[in-house]
C-alpha cells in the first residue's frame, strides 16, 4: 500500500503507518441498510473533498463456514458453500466440487461439463445485468435500473426452468450435475440469448452516450496495470486495465476448452471501461450458451462417488462473474474434510477498490465502490473524517447516493469538459 | 429486492422502501444473525415507532438455516426481537415475500 | 509449459535449501522455512514465474500452523508451504513484495492467531466480531469448538 499522498504534512506523518490516526475521531456506526443488502461498512478519511484513506471492516456477514465445513460430510458442504453468495452460488459449488473430484479416481461426464458451463454462463449474465442496474441506481438513473432488472427476470426464468430455483440452483453434484437440461428448451434458450445480446448492445449505447452515466464514469476509478497486478485484483478488475486474467482462458475448466471463447479486455482503466467490459462479456456469454446448447453431447450427467474422499490436497479455481474464485481442500481420507479454504473474488478485489477510492471525491464513492461489483452492500453505512476541518459524520448509503446525484446534477454537467468533447 | 421491480412490483400494494427506521412500519430481516449484527438489529428495532411489525425472511433469519451451528451464527431473529411473520425459503421467491407482507398487513388491520 | 515452470521453481527452491514435490500434473508443492519465505516469494514474483497470488491459506497441522501461499500461472499451480509454531506465533509478511496479500494475512491472523511481522493492519480485525473475547483462542484451530465459541459470543438461545 502506498504512503498517503496527503498535502497536509501532519496528516502525512500520521498516515505513513496507515493506521496511526486516532480512532476516537472515527465514529463506528451500525451498518443496517433498509434495502436489505448484506451489512458492511467503511471508514473514510478525507482532506476536504478528496479521499485519502479507506479502512474496511467486513466482519458483519462472517458466519464461520470454513470451520463448519470441517464437521460436515463432503456433499453437505457443497450445498452450504453454495449459499456463500446468492449471485455466484453455482460457481461456488462448482469450484468446491472440482477441488474434491480431483482427489477421487472418477471423471466428470462430458454432458455434465457442458451443462455446468451453461449454468455458469447464465449466472454470469444475471450477475452482470444486476450490476449494470445497480450502477444505474447509484448514478441516479432509476430507469436503467428498472429496465435492466426486468431483463434479469428472463434469465431467472430460464434458470428456474432448468434447475427449479431462481438463486440457489443446487445443480452441482460431485462428478456431475443433478438435473438434466429439460427437453425442447434449445430454441427457447437460443431465442432468449439473442434477445439479451440485443439488450446488452442497447445498454452499451446508453452508457456511451447518456450524460448521467458519462459524467459519473469517465476517468473515474483509474488504476495502472502495475498497481492492479500488485494488489492481486481478479476478474473484470484486472481485465479493465488490459491484463489477460480470465480463468476460463488461462486454466480452462468444465467445457471451456472445447467451446470457442474470446476473452474481453479493455484499456480505458476507468469505470466506464468496466461498464463496457461487463456488457461485452455478457454478449460473449450469450454466444457461449448458444454454442453449448446446440452442441450438447449425449451421455450420462453424473457419476456417483462414495462418501469417503481419499487423502490428499487439491485446489481449484473458477471464473465467477466477479473474478477468480479459489478453493483449497485437504482430506485425511474421511467422510468430512480436514480443511476447506474458500476465497471469494470480492476479497481479492478489495485492496484495489480501496486504492481506487484514494484521490476520488466524495461524490464518486458510490460509483467506485459498486464498480468492483462487491459481494456485500458496502455502502450501507459509512463514516467520514475530514482532516482539514476535523469534521466527522456518518451517512447511510442513500444519503451518499443523493449527494453524488446532486453533485453531478444537470446544471453542473453543462460545463463538463468531458461532455464538451463528446457532445460539442 | 426483486419484489420492487416491474415484474412483481410490491409498490402497487402500497409498500414502499424507506431510508430510515423512524419512517418504517414493517421491518424485514434477511440473513443470519451473528455476534456482530445482534445488537445493531435490536437498536434498529427500537428506533421504529409503534405500531411496528417484523418479518423474518428466509430460513437463515428463522433459525439459522444451512448455517445453523456455525460459530458466528445465532439461532434466529426471534432470539433478538419479536417476530410476527416468518417467510420460509432459501431464498423465498418474490411472490412468497409479497404474500407474507400482505398477509401480515391484512392481519394487522 | 509445465516443464518450464517446474524447472524455474526448482531454481528458486535451491536457494531456499528445499526441493519441489509434484502433487499431480499441474500442481507443485514446495516446503519453505520461514527464514527463506520472503526471498523465495520475491523470486517467484519478481522473476515473473508467477504474477498471480490466489490467496494464502492457514492450516492447523497438529503440532504447528501451516501457511500456504497459492500461486498460479496458466495451468500451473504452485503451493508454497511454511510452518510456524502453534501459539503466540509470528510469521514474515510479504506485503512489501505483494501489497495485495494484506487482507489474506489479516484473515489468518483472525482465524489462527498468527501475527505477520511487517503487515501494518495486524491490530485490526478483518472478520471476527468486535465482541470476540481476548482470552478466546482463534476459531479455526482444531481445539476450538463451535458450541463453546457460540456460548462465549452469546449466540445461544436466551
Amino acid at each position: 500500500m502506498k504512503m498517503s499522498e496527503s498535502k497536509n504534512p501532519a496528516r502525512r506523518e500520521e498516515t505513513a503507518g496507515l493506521m496511526e490516526y486516532s480512532t476516537e475521531n472515527l465514529v463506528p456506526f451500525g451498518p443496517i441498510h433498509p434495502a436489505l443488502k448484506e451489512p458492511e461498512y467503511f471508514k473514510l478519511v478525507l482532506e476536504g473533498e478528496k479521499i485519502v484513506e479507506v479502512i474496511p471492516r467486513i466482519g458483519y456477514v462472517h458466519r464461520g463456514l470454513e470451520k463448519a465445513a470441517e464437521g460436515r460430510p463432503w456433499v453437505q458442504n457443497m450445498y452450504m458453500f453454495e449459499r456463500t453468495c446468492g449471485i455466484c452460488s453455482f460457481v461456488h459449488s462448482l469450484c468446491y466440487g472440482q477441488a474434491v473430484e480431483e482427489l477421487t479416481i472418477y471423471k466428470v461426464p462430458k454432458r455434465a461439463k457442458y451443462i455446468r458451463l451453461i449454468i455458469a454462463e447464465l449466472e454470469r449474465i444475471h450477475s452482470h445485468l444486476l450490476w449494470v442496474g445497480l450502477m444505474g441506481h447509484w448514478a441516479g438513473f432509476e430507469t436503467l435500473f428498472m429496465w435492466v432488472w426486468q431483463d434479469r427476470e428472463s434469465v431467472l426464468d430460464i434458470v428456474e426452468t432448468i434447475s427449479g430455483n431462481r438463486v440457489h440452483k443446487s445443480m452441482n453434484a460431485f462428478c456431475g450435475v443433478r438435473r438434466d437440461m429439460p427437453e425442447n428448451m434449445e430454441d427457447h434458450i437460443v431465442e432468449k440469448m439473442k434477445y439479451l445480446a440485443g439488450r446488452a448492445r442497447y445498454y452499451r449505447e446508453i452508457i456511451d452516450t447518456e450524460e448521467t452515466m458519462l459524467e459519473r464514469t469517465q476517468k473515474v476509478g483509474k488504476l495502472s496495470v502495475d498497481t492492479v497486478e500488485k494488489l492481486c485484483a481478479v476478474g473484470p478488475m484486472a481485465r479493465y486495465v488490459g491484463i489477460q486474467n480470465d480463468v476460463r482462458l488461462n486454466d480452462p475448466y468444465a467445457a471451456y476448452d472445447e467451446v470457442p471463447f474470446s476473452i474481453v479486455t479493455r484499456n480505458e482503466g476507468d469505470v466506464q471501461g468496466l461498464l463496457r467490459l461487463r456488457l461485452d462479456e455478457l454478449i460473449v456469454s450469450t454466444d457461449l450458451i448458444t454454442y453449448a446448447v446446440k452442441h450438447l453431447p449425449e451421455g450420462p450427467i453424473r457419476v456417483k462417488i462414495p462418501p469417503v474422499i481419499p487423502a490428499g490436497e487439491h485446489s481449484s479455481r473458477c471464473e465467477a462473474p466477479r473474478g477468480e474464485i479459489f478453493y483449497y481442500v485437504k482430506s485425511t481420507g474421511g467422510r468430512t474434510p480436514d480443511r476447506v479454504k474458500s476465497r471469494q473474488p470480492t476479497l481479492a478485489n478489495l485492496p484495489a477498490a480501496l486504492e481506487m477510492l484514494k484521490g476520488q471525491t466524495l461524490a464518486d464513492v458510490p460509483i467506485v465502490l459498486t464498480a468492483i461489483d462487491p459481494c456485500f452492500g458496502c455502502m450501507d453505512r459509512m463514516s467520514f473524517l475530514d482532516t482539514e476541518t476535523n469534521k466527522q459524520w456518518t451517512w447511510s448509503g442513500e444519503q451518499l447516493r443523493q449527494y453524488g446525484i446532486k453533485h453531478y446534477s444537470p446544471n453542473q454537467s453543462r460545463n463538463s469538459p468531458i461532455l464538451k468533447e463528446t457532445h460539442p | 429486492m426483486a419484489s420492487l421491480t416491474p415484474t412483481y412490483d410490491i409498490e402497487r400494494f402500497g409498500a414502499v422502501l424507506v431510508p430510515s427506521p423512524r419512517h418504517a412500519d414493517v421491518l424485514i430481516v434477511t440473513g443470519t444473525v451473528n455476534a456482530q449484527t445482534k445488537d445493531r438489529l435490536r437498536k434498529v428495532y427500537e428506533q421504529i415507532p409503534e405500531p411496528k411489525h417484523v418479518i423474518a425472511l428466509g430460513a437463515c433469519a428463522a433459525a439459522g438455516g444451512v448455517f445453523k451451528g456455525c460459530y458466528n451464527v445465532g439461532q434466529g431473529v426471534q432470539d433478538v426481537i419479536p417476530v410476527d411473520m416468518f417467510v420460509p425459503g432459501c431464498p423465498p421467491r418474490p411472490e412468497a415475500i409479497m404474500y407474507g407482507v400482505l398477509k401480515l398487513l391484512g392481519e394487522a388491520k | 509449459m509445465s516443464e518450464v515452470f517446474l524447472r524455474r521453481v526448482e531454481g528458486c527452491a535451491v536457494d531456499a535449501k528445499t526441493k519441489p514435490t509434484q502433487l499431480r500434473e499441474h500442481e507443485t508443492l514446495v516446503e519453505v522455512e520461514q527464514q527463506y519465505v520472503k526471498q523465495f516469494v520475491s523470486k517467484i514474483w519478481n522473476d515473473g514465474i508467477s504474477r498471480r497470488l490466489s490467496t494464502i491459506t492457514g492450516l492447523d497441522l497438529g503440532e504447528r500452523i501451516g501457511i500456504i501461499y497459492h500461486f498460479w500461472q496458466n495451468k500451473d499451480t504452485l503451493h508454497v508451504r511454511t510452518t510456524v509454531q502453534k501459539t503466540s506465533s509470528t510469521a514474515v509478511s510479504i506485503v512489501d513484495i505483494i501489497p495485495g496479500a494484506i487482507l489474506y494475512e489479516m484473515e489468518i491472523h483472525d482465524l489462527f492467531g498468527v501475527t505477520f511481522v511487517g503487515n501494518p493492519w495486524m491490530d485490526k480485525k478483518l472478520l471476527l466480531p468486535e465482541t470476540w473475547p481476548d482470552d478466546l483462542p482463534p476459531p479455526l484451530l482444531k481445539t476450538s469448538k463451535s458450541p463453546e465459541i457460540r456460548k462465549r459470543l452469546k449466540l445461544e438461545a436466551e
